[in-house]
């Protein structure tokens, strides 16, 4: 892409006109009902062939009009991004601000050379901040990565970037300061030879940051995926996809409710076979769930370049994330009761200003304990107090949780099979009742995952137990504590402390600590600003 | 009113807050027997009740009222007791709450913006409430029911003072 290497930031480029080809059968899906409904209700007459005709004519117009009206260009310290199809906008995002570059291959992309570039600002919203550019050559999208990228990080520091030094205060920048002319491993995303060179001979005297592997998933741990339960519900939602499409697209060809109807008794008079479908669903779900799960984490590779930590995945949509170290306040680790069976779990980054960072802070899939926890070692730092357990009271209240509201169900149930005399209401009853059972272990798990501590530079709390999730935070990300006790925590003499956090999700939560705690690890981690409140 | 180990922090809020409370809590009292009332006037026509509910659907309305009443007359007393603020050592300690409890507390140093803002009635009482916010949302605070001077005031400083102590922490 970049004939003209002096001068390929400081002017207006367009996206690869390639991605003409992707925007008409993008948008096929939507035009085929309305044609199908014109061809069946015109009849197979010459108009309606017409008609149709100009629909395809009307949406490869449209493309061509937004693909000309469309482009983007770095002026100076920002990157500018106009459009002017219906009226101008021009949207400008300083460079300084950005957070990060999501490059991103969609299938058909792929198989076309193209990327999708998206700039995360790191704006709260979704969308109005950020920045997307679909349909630039893999090279020109690796090459607005490193420059972007770069800038973004020269910004953020008072060097100036042509001096070619990699920022000072970088610390987990592991070879931090590239070396001159170092080309980058050209690993990156399906990237041809020609993107290190690219990304090198854009910025007079910069250099491409050295790039360095922290970790890359084993294909055999991909079995792991489903120990989540996060995809073994897929059967199920792939199914009724199945069901929702086809009852729009009846609609559409007219084949009316009537059909649906019958269908409905035709299948009810059958219960075998809905026995049988069910069955199958559920037998698939492992199944189809490691199959969804390689889909999305397909080679997850962590690596670390120039300051940045760049998570890559996928196997028909490769993703590239990249997370600014220097931003990196903590990480998340999660994992379900199967999860912990196996001595598995996955792994968050808690990034300050990074949006979406429920699917874009991952620092690794499901992988096993310890090599989790060396990732966030060295990513972060270790965690190496142990957590304290909050007080007795804290079980019984998880122990009611977990009980009383299935009891109050079966009891319901009970009293209506014994009033109304309808045997029925007995199924419902004993299900409810075997739920009963069943949160006793689980209220006492949720107890033994309560905790908090803190090591004299992180602190951490963990709760949960279906999901467990124990958060690390660094002391400098906390902005603030919050104290919420209800009406029945009151009369337990518990609290949950929320730690207030400027990273991740903003508020961690350590659930019924006693009140003595509640004043006490907020003191022992910041102990300028409880202390005068104290009594 | 405090709890073990913290202390009430030291100033209340303004004494016209409670009216505040009141007006805000008779407005959701207003809408609910409406809606109460409106439902009684529909109910009778369910025919899928028994005789002796749809009968009498006006023990809907009086089981409201008996139910809203007392919190309505106590939520703007108690919450005068419990709403409590104070700026000391540079750091701002908030208390509020009703059925539920919160103690905040927010250093001038992580604070991002301070707004006063003010509702309808807030401005018919010559109050304000005072938004003090950082990166995180649980790390903010809301102080309301504050004297329009005295939140103008607070806010003034608490800016001034966070402009001086600015420290890179997000």
């Amino acid at each position: 892409m970049s004939e003209v290497p002096e001068i390929a930031t400081s002017a207006p480029r367009k996206l690869h006109p390639k991605v003409l080809l992707i925007a008409p059968v993008k948008m096929l899906p939507s035009l085929i009902v309305p044609l199908v409904g014109v061809l069946l209700v015109g009849g197979f007459s010459v108009r309606s062939y017409a008609f149709a005709a100009f629909g395809v004519l009307a949406t490869v117009v449209f493309a061509v009009l937004r693909w000309a009206t469309f482009n983007y260009e770095i002026v100076g310290d920002r990157l500018e991004i106009r459009r002017s199809l219906v009226s101008r906008s021009v949207r400008t995002i300083p460079l300084e601000r950005i957070r990060g570059v999501d490059v991103s291959t969609p299938p058909m992309h792929r198989l076309l050379g193209l990327s999708v570039v998206k700039i995360d600002t790191g704006a709260g919203g979704k969308g109005t901040e950020e920045g997307e550019l679909d349909g630039v050559t893999v090279q020109e999208a690796e090459r607005l990565k490193s420059v972007l990228l770069r800038r973004a990080r020269a910004a953020h520091t008072p060097l100036p970037t042509a001096l070619g030094t990699a920022p000072p205060g970088d610390p987990t920048a592991s070879p931090g300061t590239p070396s001159p002319g170092a080309e980058s491993g050209a690993v990156t995303s399906g990237a041809g030879p020609s993107a290190a060179s690219a990304g090198v001979g854009d910025v007079p005297g910069g250099e491409e940051p050295e790039e360095r592997v922290i970790f890359k998933v084993p294909r055999t741990w991909l079995a792991y995926g489903p120990l989540s339960g996060a995809y073994l519900l897929t059967p199920f939602a792939l199914a009724g996809g199945a069901i929702g499409l086809s009852f729009q697209w009846g609609n559409e060809l007219g084949l009316g409710g009537d059909l649906a109807v019958s269908a409905g008794q035709w299948l009810w008079e059958r219960p075998y076979l809905l026995l049988v479908a069910a069955v199958l669903l559920v037998v698939a779900m492992p199944f189809v769930g490691v199959v969804m799960y390689a889909v999305f984490n397909w080679d997850f590779t962590l690596k670390e370049r120039g300051g940045y930590l760049v998570a890559e995945r996928g196997l028909v949509t490769r993703r590239s994330v990249s997370l600014e170290a220097r931003r990196v306040r903590g990480y998340e680790i999660v994992d379900s009761l199967a999860e912990r069976w196996k001595g598995v779990a996955r792994t968050w980054a808690i990034v300050t200003g990074l949006g979406d960072s429920e699917t874009r802070g991952q620092l690794l899939p499901v992988v096993p304990r310890p090599v989790a926890h060396e990732v966030t070692d060295n990513a972060v730092g270790p965690f190496t107090a142990p957590l304290r357990p909050h007080p007795p009271v804290a079980r019984n209240r998880r122990l009611f949780r977990a009980i009383v509201p299935w009891l109050v169900l079966a009891l319901a149930a009970a009293l209506a099979a014994w009033v109304t005399a309808q045997p029925l209401w007995w199924i419902p009853a004993i299900a409810a009742l075997i739920l009963a059972g069943l949160g006793v272990p689980l209220g006492l798990d949720r107890y033994r995952s309560l905790g908090h501590g803190y090591d004299g530079r992180r602190l951490s709390v963990r709760s949960g137990s279906v999901r467990r999730a124990q958060a690390v935070i660094e002391r400098r990300a906390v902005v603030g504590w919050r104290l919420r006790q209800t009406w029945f925590q009151r009369r337990a003499g518990v609290l949950t402390l929320i730690v207030g956090v400027g990273a991740g999700k903003g508020g961690y939560e350590a659930i019924d600590v006693s009140e003595d705690q509640s004043v006490a690890f907020p003191t022992e981690v910041t102990p300028d600003w409880l202390t005068p409140f104290r009594t | 009113m405090a709890t073990g180990p913290l202390r009430d922090p030291e100033n209340r809020v303004s004494p016209k807050a409670v009216k505040l409370w009141l007006l805000e809590a008779l407005v959701g009292f207003v809408l609910l027997v409406s809606g109460a009332v409106l439902l009684a006037r529909w109910i009778p026509s369910w025919s899928w009740l028994p005789e002796w509910l749809s009968g009498n659907s006006w023990l809907l309305v009086a089981g409201v009222l008996v139910l809203a009443t007392p919190p309505l007359v106590a939520e703007p007393f108690v919450r005068y007791a419990v709403h409590r603020w104070e700026l000391s050592a540079d750091v701002v300690f908030a208390r509020s709450g009703f059925l539920t409890r919160e103690w905040v507390f927010v250093p001038v140093s992580r604070i991002q913006t301070v707004d006063k803002a003010q509702g309808w009635f807030e401005r018919m009482l010559g109050l304000a409430t005072l938004e003090i916010r950082t990166a995180s949302h649980s790390g903010s605070s809301t102080i309301k029911g504050l004297d329009y001077l005295v939140a103008a005031e607070l806010a003034e400083r608490l800016a001034r003072r966070a402009e001086e102590l600015r420290d890179d922490a997000t």
